[in-house]
């Protein structure tokens, strides 16, 4: 809607806008985290180099998945190891990345078992062409029929439970569970869980979780709706933060809790916006199923007795934050 | 009046000296040619019909003359200076304003939008500067009535106007604007008997009041009503070139059905 | 081409005689339509929603259409101008991860990365305006190319540069406060609170519907949307209008990141995925037709009213959240079809 002379003159007000705002910033910044960060070299092992496949069902841009890779990819410097990670949301197209893996002969895979019906038959395929699959962070019922050697990760609905467990420790009345992802097996389960052992009210509310000023104020005016709503559940730690704008737009009084953590929501349970997060630990997740693997390429060694290794539900709450916070800054936790 | 066209004094034109002039004007696309050794003139108060079936090449002249397309051969003179035209926008600057088919009006957009479309009348200063709207709608309705054009609501969209109306709307504009050359680019063709008599008056006022007309038209009845010279295209070339005084009715509409080949035709559909 | 019953061919006539009346001029808008609906909405939420008469309500339902409305104004004056932009949802993303990330990486004042951003969502226009403009291809198809190209560099860079999916919180830095105010900050009316964002989109609307209506320019974007051939010989430089529409767009992209910034501090790389056709919707509620040349910015910002109030009516009225989807479509559905039924019945009358 500006002829070009207009824009021109715009580019021309942010250069001189540029210099003239070029000083540093004081705080904040990259300056500071470098200031604030050491290094973690560790030795590499001298075992055969190895390449093993990550396949995940990682929507793009969820912080969650951050804490996965960075797992793995610690594993893999450590132990040796050729690591190619690839993901997709939709279960068809990440069977069709675990078919890729198996035609480029990779020596092990490590995958989520995010939908069990669509990944089973090809995750079996590996299996039977001699390739060790270990499945991590989704899958924890149907892991064992589809032949995989291993399974690190929580099991959601135990998660959910031990939430409206905690729930009804502390009182509560009516928690409104946020769902980020409609139809997403997960989260619905994560909600099922809480909705089981809560002896309150549990409802569920819809978001939009690649919108995020919609969801603030959905949470806002779902809270307006029910006034005596007293928790709010989300299931990603970016939405817990922006619960708690939503809480205080609202006027509200309730609680924000939260599954799954990240830096910025370390800081807030420090603060006391949030008032717990539930952690299924996914870096451990990640680490776990690359760690695994090469013990087993390389010394056969099966980590669970045939069992799920369960890296959660563990609470993060202000008593413990504190051995958490150094490494949710350092952003492995 | 915004428009710097307007302001063009067509007293320093020498007398004689045609407004427009193609001399030996070609035009190829790839390989095919598409005109080749046109002549053409028309001079002040002067109607000049170009005539010729589909694909002749009248469409290709036209763009030429208006700035849409450039020749590859040949000289075109305006005012007996040699240019080139880049742009419609150039081809205003000298005065040779187009006429489409298609009339160049936006159907969705009001009448006196239309009207100033390009050329808008504007007042205030930058960042504020805004349309002037009642002038240009006040300006508008007159023009329109002085052509002889009444519009009951000169907001209504263009589109809602009859074919008639729109081509004289775009006439009119034409004119307003300055033009000393006016191209019409098959006026008439897709009119019914009482408004194509509408538009060829308004020709015919047009050529009276000085300007230049160049009439595209594939019917030599309308172009032997307004018409002072004929060039005949066929298949990009031409084959008549005369003046009024020099043909009748029927010899040109023998030649622009093709002559020889009418006959042939006529004998044999006889019945 | 129609004979309109109310044109004539006798010159001096009575101009006066047939002339359309004020009430059907009025009727004629092309936000009449979406006015009626969204009253329609309003009042039948109001009936079966308590929480939704709160003044607190429409300040949370304003805020929502805000953040939808400052982009759809873009997208409306596009639309006008007979071309669409898939990329304007992760455009607004791309906008708030580059003020991020700029001024976190090079430790700079927040307003240098604010500035580099407007650069960049000017650029990104430019760049969608020109390609369209010099290869004739539909902006349909060159928007949906750079949709993906932001989307996949939005994730790409954060992660390069932060080595997580999001950029890092930069409320601790300088010249924070000043943008939050300016971006995303609140007020009080009568013990209400309100975003800022909603008067800076009732401001981008105000522009807007000036531009359109009163100036030059206006005229210009009507007519590219219209017929851009019959614009073109008429003068009307086609290409820098629409090229400079695209860029209207980054702009309000940039805006719309700024304020997704400043709100949340940190921004997610995915974000923004999917509201480019929210943008759209609002603009085909409020009346733009979708090839272009019809329409208005307060049409548009009806649409995006609609949307707001619908999404947000549905939560207020407690109904069951497995259907809200469904349920935000017959709404918007019921809309549309108002819409044109008010449009039709105007012109015809």
């Amino acid at each position: 809607m500006k002829n070009t002379r207009t824009s021109s003159a715009l580019v021309a007000l942010a250069a001189v806008a540029v210099l003239g705002l070029a000083a540093c910033s004081g705080s904040g910044g990259k300056q500071e985290e470098e200031k604030a960060s050491g290094g973690n070299n560790a030795a590499v092992a001298d075992t055969p180099r190895v390449k093993i496949a990550m396949i995940t069902h990682e929507a793009p841009g969820d912080t969650f998945w951050d804490l996965i890779r960075k797992g793995a990819e610690a594993a893999a410097a450590k132990d040796n190891v050729e690591l190619i990670y690839s993901n997709d949301p939709q279960a068809p197209k990440q069977a069709s990345l675990i078919q890729t893996a198996i035609d480029s002969d990779v020596d092990a895979i490590a995958t989520t078992l995010s939908n069990p019906d669509a990944l089973g038959p090809v995750v079996q395929k590996a299996v039977e062409a001699g390739i060790p699959v270990v499945e991590f962070n989704a899958g924890v019922d149907s892991w064992e029929d589809t032949g995989a050697l291993m399974y690190f990760g929580q099991d959601e609905t135990v998660a959910g439970q031990a939430v409206g467990e905690r729930l009804n420790e502390e009182g509560a009345k009516n928690a409104m569970c946020v769902i980020q992802e409609q139809g997403q097996v997960q989260l619905e389960a994560r909600c099922a869980g809480v909705e089981e052992t809560f002896s309150g009210k549990t409802q569920k509310l819809y978001v939009n979780g690649r919108d995020m000023p919609s969801v603030g104020s959905n949470i806002e005016a779902k809270l307006a709706q029910d006034k005596t709503i007293d928790r709010v559940v989300t299931l990603g730690a970016p939405f817990a933060l922006a619960a708690v704008q939503s809480v205080e737009g609202a006027g509200s009084s309730a609680q924000v809790v939260t599954f799954d953590t990240n830096a910025d929501l370390v800081a807030a349970i420090e603060a006391g916006d949030v008032q717990w997060a539930i952690d299924q630990q996914p870096y451990l997740q990640g680490y776990e199923a690359i760690d695994s693997l090469w013990l087993y390429l390389t010394n056969g060694n099966i980590i669970g007795g045939g069992e799920a290794v369960l890296t959660g539900p563990s609470f993060i709450d202000q008593e413990n934050i504190d051995t958490v916070a150094e490494y949710a800054k350092r952003g492995t936790r | 009046m915004t428009s710097e066209l307007a302001d063009a004094p067509l007293e320093e034109i020498p007398t004689g000296v045609p407004l427009v002039q193609l001399k030996d004007v070609g035009k190829q696309y790839g390989h095919i040619i598409a005109l080749h050794g046109i002549n053409l003139k028309v001079g002040k108060g002067e109607v000049t019909c170009v005539l010729g079936d589909n694909g002749a090449g009248k469409s290709t002249l036209i763009k030429i003359v208006a700035g849409r397309h450039q020749h590859d051969e040949g000289q075109l003179l305006v005012d007996g200076q040699e240019v080139r035209l880049s742009s419609p926008r150039e081809a205003l600057n000298h005065g040779i304003a187009t006429v489409y088919q298609d009339l160049a009006v936006v159907p969705l957009m009001p009448v006196w939008r239309n009207f100033f479309l390009g050329s808008e009348m504007v007042d205030g200063f930058w960042p504020f500067r805004k349309l002037s709207i009642d002038q240009m709608r006040t300006t508008a309705k007159d023009e329109l009535h002085k052509m002889g054009i009444d519009l009951p609501d000169i907001d209504a969209p263009i589109g809602t106007l009859s074919g008639g109306q729109r081509q004289c709307v775009a006439i009119a504009r034409a004119v307003f604007f300055g033009a000393r050359v006016l191209i019409l680019d098959e006026p008439t063709a897709a009119l019914g008997v009482k408004q194509s008599g509408v538009v060829l008056r308004y020709i015919s006022a047009s050529a009276k009041s000085g300007l230049g007309v160049i009439f595209i038209t594939h019917n030599p009845h309308h172009a032997y009503m307004v018409g002072n010279h004929f060039v005949l295209l066929n298949r990009g070339r031409m084959t008549l070139d005369c003046k009024y005084e020099d043909i009748t009715l029927d010899q040109l509409t023998t030649e622009m059905a093709g002559g020889d080949e009418l006959q042939t035709l006529t004998h044999e559909l006889k019945r | 081409m129609s004979e309109s019953p109310v044109a004539t061919e006798t010159p001096l006539a009575d101009e006066r005689v047939t002339k359309t009346s004020p009430l059907q001029k009025l009727l004629l808008r092309p936000e009449l339509g979406a006015l009626v609906g969204a009253i329609g909405i309003y009042v039948f939420f109001f009936a079966v929603a308590d929480p939704f008469r709160s003044l607190d309500a429409f300040s949370t339902i304003m805020y929502s259409s805000s953040t939808i409305g400052i982009m759809a104004v873009g997208v409306a004056l596009l639309m006008i101008g007979g071309e669409f932009d898939l990329s304007a949802g992760v455009a607004v993303t791309t906008s708030a991860l580059t003020a991020s990330l700029f001024s976190y990486e090079f430790s700079t004042n927040v307003w240098v990365g604010i500035f580099v951003a407007l650069a960049v969502a000017l650029a990104i226009g430019f760049f969608n305006g020109y390609l369209v403009m010099k290869t004739k291809i539909p902006s349909f198809l060159i928007t949906l190319g750079t949709f993906l190209m932001l989307q996949g560099a939005n994730l790409a860079v954060t992660k390069l540069l932060t080595g997580q999916v999001a950029s890092r919180n930069i409320s601790d830095m300088d010249g924070f406060g000043l943008a939050d105010a300016i971006f995303a900050s609140d007020f009080s009316i009568a013990g209400t609170t309100f975003r800022i964002s909603i008067v800076w989109w009732l401001v981008f609307v105000a522009i807007a519907t000036w531009l359109l209506l009163r100036t030059k320019v206006g005229n210009w974007i009507y007519a590219v949307g219209g017929d851009a051939e019959s614009a073109r010989a008429v003068g009307v430089p086609v290409v820098k209008t629409k090229i400079g529409l695209f860029m209207g767009v980054g702009f309000l992209a940039w805006f719309a990141g700024m304020h997704l910034l400043f709100t949340f501090n940190s921004v997610q790389s995915g974000e923004g995925v999917g509201n480019e056709f929210i943008f759209i919707i609002a603009a085909v509620i409020g009346g733009c037709l979708l090839t272009g040349g019809y329409g208005t910015a307060i049409g548009a910002a009806i649409g995006a009213f609609i949307y707001g109030m619908t999404e947000k009516g549905i939560v207020y009225a407690g109904w069951n959240p497995d259907w809200v989807k469904f349920f935000l479509g017959v709404m918007l559905l019921l809309a549309t079809v108002t819409n044109l039924w008010v449009r039709n019945r105007a012109s015809r009358s």
